[in-house]
């Protein structure tokens, strides 16, 4: 019982962190409707500009000033390239964006090299914050929930209560309509696209410690991060929130039972062949859930898409 | 006495909270070129929607030659011998004047998807592409690429699409939208030509061109049919003059 | 203007289906292919011009759903790896089991495969194009290639499986044990499935499949549903990439995860674009330019992956035709028998912007060394000059030939411009 609590909590922390990745990408592609498949890099950009400031002042300004970095540099990218980019259309986008992936990641080799960096916690929070039944819960897990909630609630604040996040919420419904309304939409374009990097870049500060600071960091998360958008439906935030924590929590859930397959199979009327080394199905009845963990969100979005082809917040169809 | 080639019962089509169509009954009989006019708003661009399968119908039902055509997709209702035009040039930009013909060509002449015959190889389909193009007098420009054809000639490039398939019920969108006096002649004369024989449904702005081409005119106003006859009855109708005809004769 | 492309009308339509003009580049291509290894018979120039082959027929068959199709795929590796996951398996079932099929026909099983999985997969990530089949491709992508570490009875796991090609009947007296059989093979496979995909392009499907790319909107009011007509291109595509790894599978004798996972797809994106989407030989010329530079430069530097990175986002943003794209835009001013204009210009942009990237190159080159070279190893040696990337006076002297070069290449520019504008219009403009 008391691991399923820290399961819940675990699963929490994950979901969130994916969350500040699906919340910048989907206001970016609301917006402009580009699916920025760089978004994960600017999440690695994030850790890695973390790392080197902290070596230099510590953790807490590499918070503040490896986001606005990161902001910048995704600004600049949506000025100089994207903006360039986008006279040729969707496709010619997304291909751009996953040039700017690949480039990134090799201009984060030009400079930091293969290995995985030293950036660790900071010590103030390197502490066991509570235990239940013998899992330590530690303090830097603790202050990952409450800064993606943070954002999480300033994200809210400013969509629902100021004048920009008005301009975006409408943007949001009527994706033509806003640029008739005069708004200066290049600008509007260049702030969403560096906010929405930035927003990566503190999931890229705050994960780097715990999930390690290394040139494939990217990947790893990335392909999640998309395929969690389209569960939740392209364009959707609430979407993108709910199949967040969805993932986060089949993750760590997954992870963390040591259930094998092929006794489940047994149990619901199965009979187990006698000679396994000879079926091809073989690894059906020996895996355990925690080593299908990782395709689980794949499997998860093949199904929604049987089901519900616009995933499950989507409203918009194309 | 056949079904009519066209026939709405009860047709309403809301978005949202929006009812933009009303509640309409028409019958458009085999032949006739029946024009639809009505203010900006009255929901006409909708209704041909709904006809050609653009859009869900919310009620009521359509019937094509008897048969209910409602909710089904765009490509069965052509494939059913109904074409239709846009009111926004709508071509294959990147493709030369002959593929944007033969395009229109291909499913009606049996080639379906077809991967085993060659386009280049089919006579019959060339010679046909051609005559679509001396038809709309685009012979000239059978090689160049659509998207850099004039405005005008990409709507006659667009009626030649529409047509190009042997349809019999043929809709045109606001075929002389943006043209000048003498391009809106032209077409005219080319609507009349191509829709020889066949049932002819349009959308149009200029009450010229309306009452030079149309059987029969339809009044949309607010999603609603305020009138429905022969252009003389049409014109002399109170409501419609109120309504509609009123300003623009006082314009002339 | 007018009268010449009125006569090229004329003629296209009188000339008979198969001409020698049309046929000339195929027969050329053939004649070329079956002399290449007599010019380069080394081993590893085998090796190469296999592995080139076989992204060749990888890239058309992704260009289909690309550039034909417009479907952008970010898991197209899946079909290839498939097809050449079950090659091996039927290669070994060949020489374990008994099984009796000469290698020569096994890239067709790796198409059958191929297609088998475009089916179940395109039924429903056909459905949409644009941004969804591209996250749907990646996704089912992803699945595939992680399972196939976790499923190891089918896929091997990490270390993949293998077989022996050399296990079946003979056909016509081959073995196919030396790599100069392989090629031959590779070849014939090569030319049979250029020309299938070319002949794929010019069938009412292939039309239609450009007319869905450009407007899907109007091919449905044309009596074509816009979702067979991608899932038909993604079949075919499929097919095709399946025969390519049926080619990988009788070449390398292994498939591993690594042929399944987002770099394969990435790649075969990489090499398409670069070539030119909207050509048919595009792909090839990309697949043969980007074998080629992958070799040559990843045998003297590093970073050559940055360097090709930098060249796809360049590509994307400057060149979206690709390098075809590039050539095709000289056939206007050929035509207008104005090439000649662009000569002089073109020539004195060579040298300075030969430098300009060479010294970028070796800006890039000496800082990498500075950063990651062992201590106390400050010497490098670049263009077979040897010289400290601590020092100072290397510094000085890249940084000034850049920006020498840089400004150059900016002050020639205008004059490249003009010529070019000039060499493009029929009358000279004031």
């Amino acid at each position: 019982m008391e691991l399923i609590f820290v399961n819940i909590l675990d699963g929490l922390v994950t979901g969130l962190l994916l969350f500040m990745l699906c919340s910048g990408l989907t206001l970016i592609f609301s917006m402009m409707g580009v699916l920025n498949f760089a978004h994960a890099s600017f999440y690695m950009l994030g850790a890695y500009f973390g790392y080197e400031i902290s070596t230099f002042v510590g953790f807490w300004p590499g918070l503040i000033f490896a986001p606005i970095l990161v902001g910048i540099a995704g600004a600049l990218v949506e000025r100089y390239g994207l903006r360039r980019v986008h006279q040729y259309g969707h496709v010619p986008e997304l291909i751009f964006t996953f040039g700017l992936a690949l480039l990134i990641e090799e201009i984060i080799q030009f400079f930091w090299g293969k290995n995985i960096m030293a950036y660790d916690e900071p010590d103030i929070l390197n502490f066991v914050a509570f235990s239940i039944a013998g899992n330590a819960f530690p303090a830097y897990k603790v202050f990952m929930i409450f800064v993606a909630m943070g954002i999480f609630l300033v994200l809210l604040y400013i969509l629902t209560r100021t004048r920009v996040g008005l301009i975006i919420q409408a943007a949001l419904s009527y994706p033509n309509t806003v640029q008739n309304l005069g708004h200066n939409v290049p600008l509007v374009f260049m702030g969403v696209f560096g906010v929405g990097t930035a927003l990566a870049g503190v999931a890229g500060v705050i994960a780097g410690p715990v999930l390690g600071t290394f040139p494939g960091m990217a990947v790893v998360l990335g392909s999640i991060v998309f395929v969690t958008i389209v569960i939740g439906g392209l364009g959707s935030l609430w979407g993108a929130l709910i199949a967040s924590l969805l993932i986060g929590w089949l993750q760590t859930f997954a992870a963390s039972y040591n259930i094998v397959i092929g006794d489940v199979l047994v149990s619901i009327g199965f009979t187990r062949p006698e000679n396994l080394d000879d079926s091809a199905l073989r690894d059906l009845w020996t895996l355990t859930v925690s080593q299908i963990g990782p395709i689980l969100p794949f499997l998860l979005m093949v199904l929604v898409l049987a089901i519900r082809p616009q995933g499950l917040f989507g409203k918009r169809e194309s | 006495m056949s079904a009519p080639a066209i026939e709405l019962r009860g047709l309403k089509k809301s978005f949202g909270l929006a009812e933009i169509i009303r509640g309409l009954d028409l019958k458009i009989e085999k032949g006739e070129r029946h024009a639809i006019i009505g203010p900006n708003g009255a929901g006409k661009s909708t209704l041909f929607n709904l006809i050609t399968g653009r859009f869900h119908v919310t009620e009521g039902t359509i019937s094509m030659h008897g048969e209910r055509i409602e909710n089904l997709k765009p490509y069965q209702i052509n494939r059913r011998g109904l074409s239709r035009s846009f009111q926004i040039t709508n071509i294959f930009p990147k493709m030369t004047v002959f593929e944007n013909i033969r395009c229109g060509l291909l499913w009606t002449m049996g080639y379906k998807y077809s991967f085993w015959t060659l386009v280049s190889r089919q006579h019959h389909l060339t010679e046909r592409t051609e005559e679509i193009l001396e038809k709309i007098k685009m012979t000239e420009r059978r090689d160049d690429i659509a998207g850099v054809l004039t405005y005008a000639e990409q709507r006659a490039l667009e009626i030649g699409i529409t047509i190009a398939g042997g349809a019999d019920i043929i809709m045109l969108d606001e075929p002389t939208a943006g043209m000048s006096h003498s391009e809106t002649d032209h077409i005219v004369d080319l609507i009349r030509d191509v829709t020889e024989g066949k049932t002819l449904v349009m959308v149009e702005h200029d009450m010229g061109v309306i009452f030079d081409l149309a059987d029969k005119i339809s009044v949309l106003v607010y999603g609603e049919f305020i009138a429905s006859d022969t252009p003389e009855k049409v014109r002399a109708n109170a409501k419609v003059q109120e309504a509609y005809l009123g300003a623009a004769s006082e314009e002339d | 203007m007018n009268t010449t492309t009125k006569a090229t009308a004329s003629q296209r339509s009188a000339t008979p289906l198969i001409s020698l003009p049309q046929l000339a580049p195929w027969l050329i291509a053939i004649l070329f292919l079956l002399l290449l290894p007599v010019i380069f018979n080394s081993g590893s120039a085998l090796t190469i011009m296999n592995q080139m082959a076989i992204t060749i027929v990888f890239a058309l068959a992704y260009n289909m759903l690309l550039g034909q199709a417009g479907m952008l795929s970010f898991g197209h590796a899946v079909y290839m790896g498939l097809g050449g996951f079950f090659c091996v398996h039927l290669m070994n079932m060949v020489e374990f089991d008994g099984l009796w099929l000469p290698l020569p026909l096994l890239p067709l099983f790796g198409g059958f495969f191929g297609l088998i999985f475009a089916i179940i997969i395109g039924s429903f990530s056909t459905r949409r194009a644009g941004t969804v089949f591209a996250m749907i491709s990646l996704g089912v992508g992803e699945l595939i290639a992680a399972s196939s570490i976790i499923i190891v009875a089918f896929f091997g796991g990490e270390e993949g499986i293998s077989a022996d090609r050399t296990m079946g009947p003979e056909t016509f007296g081959f073995d196919f044990a030396s790599q100069l059989e392989v090629y031959y093979l590779t070849a014939i496979w090569l030319v049979i499935s250029a020309a299938a995909m070319y002949l794929f392009s010019r069938t009412p499907i292939g039309r239609i499949a450009n007319a869905v790319r450009d407007n899907e909107e109007r091919a449905e009011f044309l009596g074509y549903s816009q979702r067979y007509v991608r899932m038909i291109s993604f079949c075919a595509s499929g097919f095709f990439a399946g025969i390519a790894g049926g080619l990988f599978a009788i070449n390398f004798e292994i498939l591993t995860e690594e042929n399944l996972n987002l770099g394969t797809s990435g790649v075969i994106l990489l090499v398409t674009f670069l070539g030119g989407v909207g050509f048919f030989i595009g792909p090839i010329v990309g697949a043969v330019v980007f074998t080629l530079l992958q070799t040559v430069l990843s045998q003297y530097t590093e970073i050559w992956q940055l360097y090709l990175g930098a060249l796809f986002v360049a590509t994307v943003m400057f060149f979206p035709a690709g390098l075809t794209g590039l050539l095709a835009m000289h056939i206007q001013p050929f035509k207008l028998g104005k090439s000649s204009l662009l000569l002089r210009p073109y020539m004195r942009m060579l040298v300075p912007i030969l430098v300009c990237f060479l010294s970028i190159a070796a800006l890039l080159e000496t800082a990498f060394h500075a950063r990651h070279a062992p201590i106390g190893e400050n010497e490098m040696n670049l263009f077979g000059i040897v010289f400290d990337s601590h020092g100072v006076l290397p510094w000085v002297v890249i940084v000034v030939l850049v920006l020498g070069s840089g400004f150059l290449v900016k002050r020639l520019a205008p004059e490249l411009k003009e010529a070019w504008d000039d060499a493009n219009y029929l009358e000279p403009r004031s």
